[in-house]
C-alpha cells in the first residue's frame, strides 16, 4: 500500500518502542505525507499494523490538528494568527492570503494546489508574521513576500516541501543575541559557526568529552547533587529544580526508567527550543546522555513538535551520527554505559506539552493529561519511573557537569541559577532569541537586547513568560526576571517567552485571540476547561466586534474564575489568567469598546 | 485488620481503610460528594470536577474521586467554594446542553437534571449559540445524542474496561469531542450498558426512546431468565406491558451488567404467537378449550393409562427455565400422585457428577458462585465460552483481572474472546478436555503421549500445568466437555492444589441449577439422595402424606426409546422442546427419531408459551405464563436463589405451571393441593432439601441472594458409574449465542432482528486481532 521508503521507516518506528501503539502518531503523519487525508482504508492498514482497532486509530487521528481526514492542497499554507504573529500584522497576512487563492478556510482549490488553514502558534514569534507551506516556514512575512509566494505556488514553482528536507534556506537564521556586547553565552555558544549543528563542530567544541568523562568517573548521587547544585529550574515553563525532580525517580524500582526530552514547544510566543534543535543538537543529546546515568535509564526519546519537523530531521540525523560515533547504544565510549534514544513526532496539539499528556501521546493515545499523583517520576511511561524535561534544560547539563554546579549558579541569583533564553516577540526592533543570565531585568532584555519598542510607540503591556501567564503593565518593566520577582509582579516567568505590546494594541483583542487559542487547543477532558474556554472565546468575538453588554465584563472575569484553580490540567489555568488579568490591569479599554460600539485600536493593527 | 486512617469530613470524624477514596470515604459515611464520572470500579477519570471538595493544607480545592484519603486529612463538602464550584460545573455543563427535558427520555431519571435541581444555578448567563451536533443512530438498537451528552467517559469505560468490546471512544477535540464509533456503526455485542451508565439522555435505545416518561411506568426488579448466571433485570411497566429492561438502579448481584438478552429479549413475553388457550386435540386437529376441559380430560387420560400400563407407563419432562418450586411440584405430582421416577430435563451443567465428587466435603469451602468470582485471584476456564454463553461470569472474570489483578487460565478447543485476558492457555483438540483433565489427576501417561493427544505441545502442556500448581485459591469454571467422570478427576486434581480452590459447573439454561436440585431425575430426590435411599423415601413420604417409587426411572433418552417401543404412554412435558430440530444437521435421524417416538404416545401433554415443534404433536397444550408473570424462585449456576417478581398480570388465557400442576394434582383426586402460592412451596422445599436450609422467603423479600450448596450428604453416591453414564447422554445446547437461548429467544423479535450480528463480530475480532 505504501513505497518501500514509507514501509521502511513503518518497521523502524516500530522497532523503537516496547510498545507497538507508540508508532501510531508518527505513522499516521509520514502516511499522511505520502497518501493525503487518512481514509479509511489507511486507517484499516495502520490499525491492523500496529495491531489495534480501527476506532482506536481515529479517535487518535481526531485528536491531533495536523492529521487530517479531509483533502488538503499540493501546498497547504497555514497562517498563524495567533499573538506574536497578531502583533505583527498576521491578520493582514491571512487576509491577503484569502483574498489572493479565493479559498475559504479548509478549502482546496479547484486544481488541487492550493489550500489554506488559518492556524495557532507554530513557534515562529521571533521571525512573525510567519505562515508554513506544508512543513516549511516562510517567516518575516510582508504582504508582497505572500504575493511572491504565492505566485511561485500556483506556477508549482514551490521550494521543497518534501517533508524530509533539513535545510529551510527560504527562512532567514533566526537572531540570537552573537552580536551585543553583553551576551553571555552558554547554551548558544556554538551556534555562530555556520555548521554548529554538525558533529565535527560539536566535537572541535569538546562536545562529548562532558558525558565521556561523567560516564566513566561518576555515579547517579554525584550527578544529581551537581544539578541540584547549580539551581537549574525546568525551562518549560513550571520552573521546577531539575535535580529534585530526578530525585524522585525510585532508583530500587524494578522496572525500566525513561528518560524523556520534551521539544513539543508550543505555548504562543515561545520558540526559544527551536534554536537549540536546530542549531546545536548535539548539545542535546549530550545532556541526555548524563541525565539517563543520573536517572540509570537506558531509553530516552525526544518528543519534537509536528509542526517542527525539518528539526524532527535534523535531529534524527543528529542521533544517528551519535549512534555511529558509539556516543548512543551499548556500551557508550566504552563505560559499559547503555543508552538507546529516539525521535518521535508530534501531530499538533499543545496539550502534549503537558509532560502527562506528552507520555500518552508518545504511547500513541490522545493527548490526555494523566491524573497525578502519581506523578511520571513513578508511574510514567508505560507506568515505568520517567523524567520529562524540555530541551533547554538539558542543553543546560552538559555546562553544568563541565563546570561545576556553583559555577552554573552564579550566573544568575539564589534559586535561579544560570543563563535563560527568552524569545523577545511583538513590537520591538529586534525580535529574538536571547540567553541571558537569571535576574536581568526586563528592561534591559527588552531595550539592550531587543532593541526597545518599536520605534515612535511607547511601551503598553508585556507578557512576561508566555501566552499563559498574566499580562503586565509597562510599569513592570524594571522587574528583574527570576522565577520569584516576576509572581510578585503578579505574573509568571512560565516558558521565558516575553511579548511586548506597545500602545497600538488592544488588550481586549489579545485576550480574544488568547481565549481563541485555548479554546482552540482544550482537549475536552474536564468540564470547566472545555466549555468554559469556549464560552469566553464566544463573548470576545462578540464584545470585540462591538456587540458587548455592559454585564459581559464581570461575566468574562467570573467565567475565568470559575475555571481557575478547577480544572484538571494547568491549562484551564492558562486560559484564565490572561483573561483576569487583562481586566484587572485594563477594565477601561473593556469599557471603551462598550461605548465606541467597537474596537478603538482596530485601525492601528497593522503590519510594523 | 487492614491499616485504617482516620480524617475529618465537615467535623465528623471517620476512619477508613487506607488507600480509601475520598469520595468512597464519605459515602460511606452519609456524606454524599456529588459526581458524574466517578463510578465505583472503573477506572478514574477526574474529568466531571463535581466532586471538587475543599482539603486542608492544599491551596486549589480537590477532586474526592482521586484523592486517597491520609491520616488527620481535613475535608470539607459543604463550604462556600466547593457549593461555588459545583455551581459553575453545572453552568459550563448546561451552557452547550440542549435542555430538552420536556422531550428526553432520561427526563425524570437524569442524573443532570437531579443534580442541577440540588446544587445547581437556576438560570444561565449563557447566551451565545449552542454547539449543535444531530442525533445518529449508531447501531440496529442504540441512539448517540452528542448535545446531551456532558462527556463522563462513563460508556467508554463500561465498553471497554467491563465488556472487552471497546466499541466507543472520544472522537474530536476540546468542545467537539463526541463519543464516537469510528465510523458508521457500532461494533460491539449489543450489552446497552453503555445505556444504563448513561447519567444523561445522550444514549437511548430503539425499543424505549420516545414511548413513554419514567414516572409513568412501574418498576419490577426480576430475575434474567435466559442463561444461568442470573443477572437481576428491573422490567419496566405500563398498562400490563413491558416497555423496557434494564438493571436501572444497578443493585443485584450483576450491578452495571445486562447482556443483550438481558436488556432486549424481554419482547417475547408480549408476542403475538403466545399460546391463548388451553388446546385439546379433537378429530387429529388442536381445538381451543377451556382450562377445566382441558386439564379434566389430561387427569382421566393419565388415570387410564396408568390403570392400563402402570405407573411406569407415564414419563414426564421438567425444564431448566421453570422456577424452582414448579420443578419441585412436578417431581412431586409424578413421585406422588403418578407414582414414578420417570422424569428427567435438558440437562446441561453435570451438578451431580460435582455433588457426587463433593461427597464428604464441605461443600460451602468446595462451591464457587457468581460473586466470588469478582474476588478470585486464579482462574481457571474449561470448555464453554463464558463471553456469549455465561455474559455475567464472563463480565465478573474480567472485574477479576481488572481490579484485583486476577490471571487467568483457559482450556478451550476455540479461539474464545475471553483468551484476550488470560495469562496461560491450552488449545486442544475438541473433545480432549476431559483426557486433559484425567492426566493432569492422574499422569497415567507420559506427557508425551498426553501432549500428543490433546493435540498440544509437550511444553505448552507442562508450562500450563506448573502455572496451575502454583496458582492460589484457584477459581474452576468448566462447561459441559467436563462431565461424568472427569467431574471426579477434575475434583482430585483440584484437592492437590494450593490454598482453597472452588469449582462452578456452567450450565445453559436459568434454573439449569435449581431442576437439578429439585430432583427432576429419575436417579435422585430433592437434595440428591439417591430415588432407593429408604431414609429420605420415608421423610418425604411422611411429609407429602404418601408413599413413593423406590425404583429407579427413565432418563430422557431412555424414555425416548421406550416411547419407541411403546412401553411408555403417556407423556407431560413442561416447559421443554424436545422435538426442536438440532442445530446440527448431523442430529437430524436423532430429531427424526425423538418425533416419530412422541407421535407414538397415547397422551402427549405440553405446557408451554408458544407452540413448539413438540406442542404441535401434543393432544393437549397448556398456555404457560412467562417469566414476567409468576413469581418464584431461580437458582444460577453459582447456586444462588433469587426471586422472580410477577411484574404482569398473565396474558390472554395463560397460567403458571404452578398454577397448571395443582389444578391437575386436584383433578387427578389430590385434593389436598391447594393452590398456594409460591412462598409456601419454597417453605416446604427449604424444609426438606439440606442444600436449601438457609433459604428464607423473609430473606428473598429483602433482597438478599442466599446461596444452596447442591447437598449435604456425607455418604458417597453408591453407584457413581451410573451417575457417569447418564452424564454421558447430556447434551449441551450448541445452537446457543450471545443472542440465542432456546425457543424463548426465538421469539424475541430484537433478538432475531441482531442474531447477525454475532458472525460479524467475531470477524471483527479476528481481523484485528484484539
Amino acid at each position: 500500500m505504501f513505497s518501500p521508503q514509507t514501509e521502511e521507516k513503518f518497521s523502524k518506528l516500530v522497532s523503537r518502542y516496547p510498545s507497538k501503539r507508540s508508532a501510531l502518531i508518527p505513522m499516521l503523519l509520514f502516511a499522511q505525507d505520502e497518501k493525503g487525508p487518512l481514509t479509511g482504508e489507511i486507517v484499516d492498514y495502520v490499525a491492523r499494523y500496529l495491531h489495534l482497532t480501527p476506532l482506536e486509530v481515529e479517535e487518535v487521528i481526531s485528536f491531533y490538528s495536523m492529521l487530517t481526514k479531509k483533502p488538503r492542497g499540493k501546498f497547504h499554507l497555514q497562517v498563524c494568527t495567533n499573538i506574536s504573529c497578531m502583533l505583527r500584522g498576521a491578520d493582514k497576512i491571512w487576509e491577503r492570503v484569502k483574498e489572493k487563492t479565493g479559498l475559504k478556510p479548509g478549502q482546496v482549490s479547484a486544481d488541487g494546489v492550493v489550500s489554506i488553514e488559518e492556524v495557532e502558534c507554530m513557534g515562529a514569534c521571533t521571525t512573525a508574521p510567519a505562515l508554513q507551506v506544508n512543513y516549511d516556514f516562510y517567516e518575516n512575512l510582508t504582504v508582497e513576500r505572500v504575493d511572491q509566494l504565492l505566485e511561485d505556488l500556483g506556477r508549482r514553482k514551490g521550494p521543497d516541501t518534501s517533508p524530509d528536507s533539513e535545510q529551510m534556506e527560504s527562512s532567514p537564521r533566526r537572531r540570537h543575541d552573537a552580536e551585543h556586547p553583553r551576551a553571555t553565552r552558554l547554551l548558544t555558544a556554538g551556534m555562530a559557526a555556520k555548521d554548529s549543528r554538525s558533529l565535527e563542530n560539536f566535537l572541535a567544541r569538546e562536545g562529548y568529552q562532558t558525558a565521556e568523562k561523567v560516564l566513566k568517573s561518576m555515579n547517579a548521587d554525584q550527578i544529581i547533587e551537581e544539578v541540584k547544585k547549580s539551581g537549574l529550574r525546568g525551562r518549560g515553563g513550571a520552573g521546577f529544580s531539575t535535580g529534585m525532580k530526578w530525585g524522585f525517580v525510585p532508583r530500587q524500582s524494578p522496572k525500566p526508567k525513561y528518560l524523556v526530552c520534551n521539544a513539543d514547544e508550543s505555548e504562543p510566543g515561545t520558540c526559544k527550543d527551536r534554536p537549540l534543535l536546530e542549531y546545536d543538537p548535539h548539545q542535546l543529546i549530550e545532556g541526555m546522555i548524563i541525565a539517563a546515568r543520573a536517572l540509570e535509564c537506558h531509553q530516552a526519546y525526544i518528543y519534537i513538535r509536528g509542526e517542527y519537523r525539518y528539526l524532527f530531521n535534523i535531529v534524527s540525523r543528529a542521533v544517528e551520527e551519535a549512534y555511529a560515533r558509539g556516543f548512543l547504544g551499548k556500551n557508550i565510549f566504552g563505560s559499559g554505559w547503555n543508552l538507546e534514544l529516539a525521535t518521535h513526532t508530534g501531530a499538533g496539539a499543545y496539550i502534549c506539552g503537558e509532560e502527562t499528556a506528552l507520555l500518552e501521546s508518545l504511547e500513541g493515545k490522545r493527548g490526555y493529561p494523566r491524573i497525578k499523583p502519581p506523578f511520571p517520576a513513578v508511574v510514567g511511561l508505560y507506568g515505568c519511573p520517567t523524567v520529562v524535561n524540555n530541551v533547554e534544560t538539558l542543553s543546560a547539563i552538559p555546562h553544568i557537569l563541565k563546570n561545576g554546579g556553583e559555577w552554573y549558579a552564579k550566573f544568575g541569583p539564589e534559586k535561579n541559577g544560570g543563563t535563560r533564553l527568552f524569545s523577545v516577540s511583538g513590537h520591538v526592533e529586534r525580535p529574538g532569541n536571547y540567553e541571558v543570565p537569571m535576574g536581568t531585568t526586563l528592561r534591559t532584555l527588552i531595550e539592550d537586547f531587543a532593541g526597545g519598542v518599536r520605534q515612535g510607540h511607547q511601551l503598553k503591556a508585556i507578557i512576561p513568560g508566555g501566552s499563559s501567564t498574566p499580562i503586565l503593565t509597562a510599569d513592570k518593566i524594571d522587574t528583574p526576571l527570576t522565577f520569584e520577582d516576576i509572581a510578585k509582579a503578579g505574573s509568571m516567568l512560565g516558558s521565558g517567552a516575553v511579548i511586548v505590546m506597545d500602545e497600538t494594541t488592544c488588550i481586549v483583542n489579545v485576550a480574544r485571540v488568547l481565549t481563541r487559542f485555548y479554546a482552540h487547543e482544550s482537549c475536552g477532558w474536564c468540564v470547566p476547561c472545555r466549555e468554559g474556554t469556549v464560552w469566553m472565546r464566544k463573548i470576545f468575538n462578540r464584545y470585540h466586534d462591538g456587540f458587548g453588554r455592559k454585564e459581559d465584563i464581570d461575566l468574562l472575569d467570573s467565567v475565568a474564575k470559575k475555571i481557575l484553580g478547577h480544572t484538571h490540567c494547568p491549562l484551564g489555568d492558562a486560559s484564565a489568567m490572561p483573561v483576569i488579568s487583562a481586566i484587572k490591569n485594563f477594565r477601561s479599554e473593556f469599557e471603551e469598546h462598550l461605548k465606541l460600539g467597537a474596537c478603538p485600536l482596530e485601525k492601528n493593527l497593522v503590519a510594523v | 485488620m487492614a491499616e485504617t486512617v482516620t480524617l475529618t469530613i465537615n467535623d465528623k470524624v471517620i476512619t477508613v481503610p487506607a488507600g480509601t477514596l475520598l469520595i468512597e470515604a464519605a459515602r460511606q459515611n452519609g456524606i454524599h460528594i456529588p459526581s458524574f464520572c466517578y463510578v465505583k470500579d472503573l477506572s478514574l477519570q477526574a474529568a466531571c470536577r463535581m466532586c471538587l471538595v475543599e482539603v486542608e493544607k492544599t491551596p486549589k480545592l480537590q477532586v474526592a474521586c482521586t484523592t486517597v484519603c491520609t491520616h488527620g486529612m481535613v475535608a470539607r463538602t459543604e463550604s462556600k467554594p466547593v457549593i461555588e464550584a459545583r455551581r459553575a460545573v453545572l453552568e459550563f455543563l448546561l451552557t452547550n446542553h440542549p435542555l430538552d427535558c420536556p422531550v428526553c427520555d432520561k427526563g425524570g431519571e437524569c442524573e443532570l437534571q437531579d443534580m442541577t435541581f440540588k446544587y445547581g444555578p437556576g438560570t444561565s448567563r449563557f447566551i451565545e449559540e449552542k454547539e449543535h451536533q444531530p442525533e445518529e443512530q449508531v447501531s440496529p438498537i442504540i441512539f448517540f445524542d452528542a448535545p446531551r451528552c456532558i462527556l463522563c467517559y462513563r460508556c467508554v469505560r463500561i465498553c471497554d474496561e467491563g465488556m472487552d468490546v471497546k466499541a466507543l471512544e472520544p472522537i474530536g477535540r476540546g468542545v467537539k469531542t463526541i463519543i464516537g464509533t469510528g465510523h458508521d456503526t457500532l461494533d460491539c455485542e449489543d450489552c446497552g450498558n453503555c445505556i444504563d451508565i448513561c447519567p444523561v439522555g445522550a444514549i437511548t435505545s430503539e425499543e424505549y426512546r420516545y414511548k413513554t416518561r419514567p414516572w409513568e411506568l412501574k418498576y419490577y426488579g426480576t430475575v434474567c431468565t435466559h442463561c444461568s448466571n442470573g443477572c437481576k433485570t428491573t422490567l419496566s411497566v405500563r398498562n400490563n406491558t413491558i416497555i423496557r429492561a434494564n438493571n436501572r438502579d444497578r443493585t443485584g448481584m450483576n450491578e452495571d451488567f445486562l447482556c443483550v438478552k438481558g436488556r432486549f429479549g424481554f419482547d417475547y413475553v408480549g408476542s403475538s404467537d403466545r399460546l391463548k388457550t388451553p388446546l385439546v386435540r379433537r378429530q387429529e386437529r388442536l381445538e381451543p378449550a377451556t382450562w377445566s376441559e382441558a386439564v379434566q380430560f389430561v387427569a382421566d387420560r393419565l388415570g387410564e393409562i396408568r390403570k392400563a400400563g402402570g405407573p411406569d407407563s407415564i414419563g414426564a419432562l421438567g425444564s431448566p427455565r421453570l422456577t424452582n418450586e414448579e420443578n419441585y411440584l412436578l417431581q412431586k405430582f409424578m413421585r406422588l400422585i403418578v407414582g414414578t421416577n420417570n422424569i428427567d430435563h435438558h440437562r446441561t451443567g453435570d451438578y451431580a457428577s460435582l455433588e457426587a465428587a463433593l461427597a464428604r466435603r464441605d461443600r460451602r469451602e468446595a462451591l464457587l458462585n457468581v460473586d466470588q468470582i469478582k474476588e478470585a485471584r486464579n482462574i481457571l476456564v474449561i470448555g464453554d465460552d463464558p463471553t456469549t454463553q455465561q455474559p455475567l461470569v464472563a463480565f465478573n472474570i474480567r472485574f477479576a483481572v481488572r481490579r484485583r489483578g486476577a490471571r487467568v487460565f483457559i482450556i478451550n478447543s476455540k479461539r474464545i474472546k475471553l483468551l484476550r485476558k488470560a495469562a496461560g492457555s491450552l488449545l486442544l483438540t475438541a473433545g480432549k478436555e476431559a483426557e486433559l483433565v484425567a492426566f493432569l489427576a492422574h499422569h497415567e501417561k507420559s506427557l508425551e503421549q498426553a501432549a500428543a493427544e490433546i493435540g498440544e505441545t509437550p511444553e505448552a502442556l507442562k508450562n500450563f500445568e506448573m502455572e496451575l500448581r502454583g496458582a492460589e485459591d484457584l477459581a474452576i469454571l468448566f462447561g459441559a466437555e467436563i462431565r461424568g467422570n472427569a467431574v471426579n478427576d477434575l475434583v482430585e486434581w483440584a484437592t492437590t492444589l494450593p490454598g482453597a480452590p472452588r469449582l462452578m459447573a456452567l450450565s445453559d439454561f436459568a434454573n439449569s441449577r435449581g431442576a437439578m436440585d429439585m430432583g427432576v431425575s429419575p436417579l435422585w430426590l430433592p437434595g440428591y439422595a439417591p430415588v432407593h435411599d429408604a431414609h429420605t423415601l420415608e421423610q418425604l413420604g411422611r411429609a407429602w402424606n404418601g408413599t413413593l417409587p423406590n425404583r429407579k426411572g427413565l432418563s430422557q433418552p431412555e424414555m425416548f426409546k421406550a416411547m419407541g417401543e411403546g412401553t411408555l404412554k403417556g407423556m407431560l412435558i413442561f416447559g421443554a422442546n424436545p422435538a426442536e430440530p438440532s442445530a446440527n444437521p448431523a442430529d437430524r435421524s436423532v430429531d427424526n427419531d425423538a418425533v416419530a417416538a412422541l407421535k407414538k404416545l397415547e397422551l402427549l401433554v405440553v405446557s408451554d408459551l408458544f407452540l413448539t415443534e413438540t406442542a404441535k404433536l401434543a393432544d393437549v397444550v397448556f398456555p404457560a405464563a412467562s417469566f414476567a408473570e409468576k413469581a418464584g424462585t431461580m437458582t444460577n449456576c453459582g447456586g444462588q436463589v433469587q426471586r422472580l417478581q410477577r411484574a404482569l398480570l398473565p396474558l390472554f388465557d395463560a397460567r403458571p405451571d404452578l398454577a397448571i400442576l395443582t389444578e391437575l394434582a386436584r383433578a387427578c383426586g389430590a385434593l389436598d393441593w391447594l393452590h398456594v402460592p409460591w412462598t409456601e412451596v419454597l417453605k416446604e422445599i427449604a424444609r426438606l432439601h439440606p442444600g436449601y436450609a438457609g433459604v428464607s422467603v423473609s430473606s428473598l423479600m429483602r433482597g438478599e441472594i442466599p446461596c444452596t450448596v447442591l447437598s449435604a450428604r456425607k455418604e458417597a453416591w453408591p453407584d457413581a458409574g451410573e451417575l457417569h453414564r447418564l452424564a454421558a447422554s447430556m447434551r449441551p445446547n450448541t445452537s446457543r449465542s450471545l443472542y440465542a437461548s432456546g425457543s424463548l429467544a426465538s421469539h424475541s423479535p430484537t433478538l432475531v432482528q441482531l442474531q447477525p450480528r454475532a458472525a460479524v463480530q467475531e470477524a471483527f475480532v479476528e481481523k484485528y486481532q484484539m
